[in-house]
């Protein structure tokens, strides 16, 4: 054991997660963090990009898996491959883009050549370079699967089959898909990033926190009080009809659907240039997919690092141990009229303006509280006792303002930290 | 949209074009620097009367892009910018409560004519931002194009190229 794991043994995070309570030291401990960007994030399956992205051969994108850098690649053959981000010379990280089209990789430190899909396919003066077998410097490979086109990747060595991980977590995944005309989802270009002082955990405590909307989010709902409109947001925590989910490997789901009879359309205050895209839809008898133009109003959280918001991806990024950057990338409907998708950028500015200023200030709040040694405990006991009804497996259901949610991510990450599943690059 | 191509025009461009007009550049320098002090002030309710009524305030992600392809910070009409100054003087908008002390320092300014008796100026800005015991500052340009005798602002393009790697709450960025 090295000193990093012996400094959290079993019996520590036992102390640290607890169900009703978890210890501040989980988001302030640079050693904690360490670990976890090895037992969390390198050993579970992660969200990485959309195909619809990185459409032809050679196209890519770079991002990073629990602060490793890695590219989504499209090789000649079409298949999608995520590799490590690193020359297996010295280490030079190769694409520093945030995409691109590349028919090869050349390292600019002493031109190493990789092909997109990681093989070595040259080295300058290769005469006195002893290496025979060229395989065994490929890039270094993870582990990729697709569901609906979302690509996920993971470095553990023997990684539960995607379909399986995802779980129940399909059914609101499907529903996210589903609604857009052919099944036909994208994500749009580039990502906006925000980044705050906080540890990453504390948008994932935020993300199935159905309470926190009637209070941090309280000026959202005023500006629509002041064009009668009643934003998804306003509804009584205490008594909606929405539901929460806490599923199986710490994935969530609110449902926010049973809450807003009137349909998301009807939550949302008007937004710049509504009008015309609003009449031509209208006029050409297509007035019933305004909806697309929203959310889905199912918020799916699939941990460790995919929150689908609104027409939103929010990919979670840890960036230090109080430091976290969140991409915020867009989804467009190709299958629905033009004016879908026009209408969804303005309709996406909307929260991030007017709503995500407050959650960022609530964690990096969060995150200065934290800082207090004498004051350890977080409370996370809101709807205790939690019906695990069937087992250990079961969906736990819930009024959103249940924290049965974090309680259940929290379990998931303890026995990813104490359990620690051995990871490597393929 | 009409509108969303004259953007996109306006931005893309911007860098092609000659040496500025040296009188206009002065006037335009003095309405875009009184606009950075009115933000600087707080006095938003000023600033939001210096807009005409079909004004676009566009903070794109990065340049060239275009309002109708890509994500946006923000893209707002008049009844957005109305909203925001509503929502800043909110007392529960977390995010801007207490309020951002900013300093901007314009820089830069150079002016050319515009059809219809207007003038589109461009200008370097920065900004810093002092809140919650910290500080970031944020480099950018902005474009304006303003109008009639008051010179008031129909269209405002800011572009910081820090948007595209991640920054703390921009939410003081207007
Ligand atoms: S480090 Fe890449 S070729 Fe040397
Ligand atoms: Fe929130």
């Amino acid at each position: 054991m090295t000193a990093i794991d012996s400094h959290l043994t079993h019996a520590e995070l036992d102390h640290l997660v607890q169900p009703h309570r978890v210890h501040r030291r989980i988001y302030t401990d640079p050693q904690i963090f360490d670990v976890e960007m090895t037992r969390v994030f390198a050993a579970s399956w992660c969200y990485v990009g959309h195909e619809s992205e990185i459409p032809e051969p050679g196209d890519y994108r770079t991002t990073t898996l629990g602060r490793r850098p890695v590219l989504m690649t499209r090789d000649r053959d079409g298949a999608v491959n995520v590799l490590l981000n690193r020359c297996t010379h010295r280490g030079t990280v190769l694409a520093v883009e945030a995409g691109g089209c590349a028919k090869r990789f050349v390292c600019p430190y002493h031109g190493w050549t990789f092909a997109p899909d990681g093989q070595l396919v040259a080295i300058p003066f290769p005469a006195d370079h002893p290496v025979e077998d060229r395989s065994s410097l490929s890039l270094g490979r993870l582990e990729t699967a697709s569901y609906r086109g979302f690509v996920f990747a993971t470095l553990n060595a023997e990684p539960e089959p995607l379909d399986c991980w995802l779980g129940e977590a399909r059914e609101a995944f499907d529903a996210i898909v589903d609604r857009h005309p052919g099944g036909e989802i994208a994500v749009m270009g580039s990502p906006q990033l925000l980044e705050f002082v906080g540890n990453w955990k504390l948008s994932w405590d935020n993300a199935a926190d159905g309470l926190h909307a009637t209070f941090a989010h309280e000026s959202y709902n005023t500006l629509g009080e002041m064009v009668d409109t009643e934003t998804v947001l306003a509804r009584d925590p205490g008594s909606t009809p929405m539901v929460s989910k806490a599923l199986r490997n710490g994935h969530m789901v609110v449902d926010q659907r049973p809450g807003i009879p009137q349909g998301p359309w009807a939550t949302m205050r008007k937004v710049p240039f509504r009008e015309p895209m609003e009449t031509t839809l209208v006029d050409a008898g297509d007035a019933d997919l305004l909806d697309l133009a929203t959310g889905s109003m199912v918020n799916l959280s699939l941990f460790p690092n995919l929150l689908f918001v609104g027409n939103q991806l929010l990919v979670i990024e840890p960036v230090a141990v109080d430091r976290t950057r969140l991409q915020l990338w867009l989804t467009s409907a190709p299958g629905a009229p033009a004016e879908i998708d026009l209408l969804r950028l303005r309709v996406d500015e909307d929260f991030v303006n007017f709503g995500t200023p407050d959650d960022l200030d609530m964690f990096e709040r969060v995150q200065r509280g934290l800082s207090i040694p004498e004051m350890e405990w977080i409370d996370m006991s809101r709807g205790l006792p939690d019906d695990v009804g069937a087992g250990d497996d079961a969906t736990i259901h819930g009024p959103i303002t249940s924290e049965a949610p974090q309680r259940r991510y929290l379990a998931h990450y303890a026995k990813l930290m104490t359990n620690p599943a051995p990871t490597r690059a393929r | 949209m009409a509108r969303y191509d004259e953007l996109a025009g306006l931005l893309g461009g911007m860098d092609s074009r000659p040496q500025a007009d040296p009188d206009l550049s002065a006037a335009a320098a003095a309405a875009v620097v009184h606009e950075a002090r009115l933000l600087d002030a707080g006095r938003f309710e000023d600033w939001l009367a210096g807009w005409t009524s079909d004004a676009v305030l566009w903070v794109p992600l990065s340049a060239p892009t275009h309002p109708g392809t890509d994500q946006s910070l923000l893209l707002d009409d008049r009844r957005r910018l109305a909203e925001r100054v509503d929502w800043r003087r909110e007392p529960s908008a977390w995010g801007q409560h207490p309020p951002s002390r900013t300093t901007r320092v314009v820089g830069s300014v150079e002016a050319w004519p515009a059809p219809g008796n207007g003038i589109v100026t461009r200008s370097t800005l920065l900004v810093d931002e002092f809140r919650h015991g910290r500080h970031q500052a944020l480099a950018g340009y902005q474009i304006h194009e303003l109008v009639g005798d008051g010179l008031m602002r129909r269209t405002k393009i800011l572009v910081v190229p820090a948007l595209g790697t991640g920054v703390r709450n921009p939410s003081f960025l207007l």
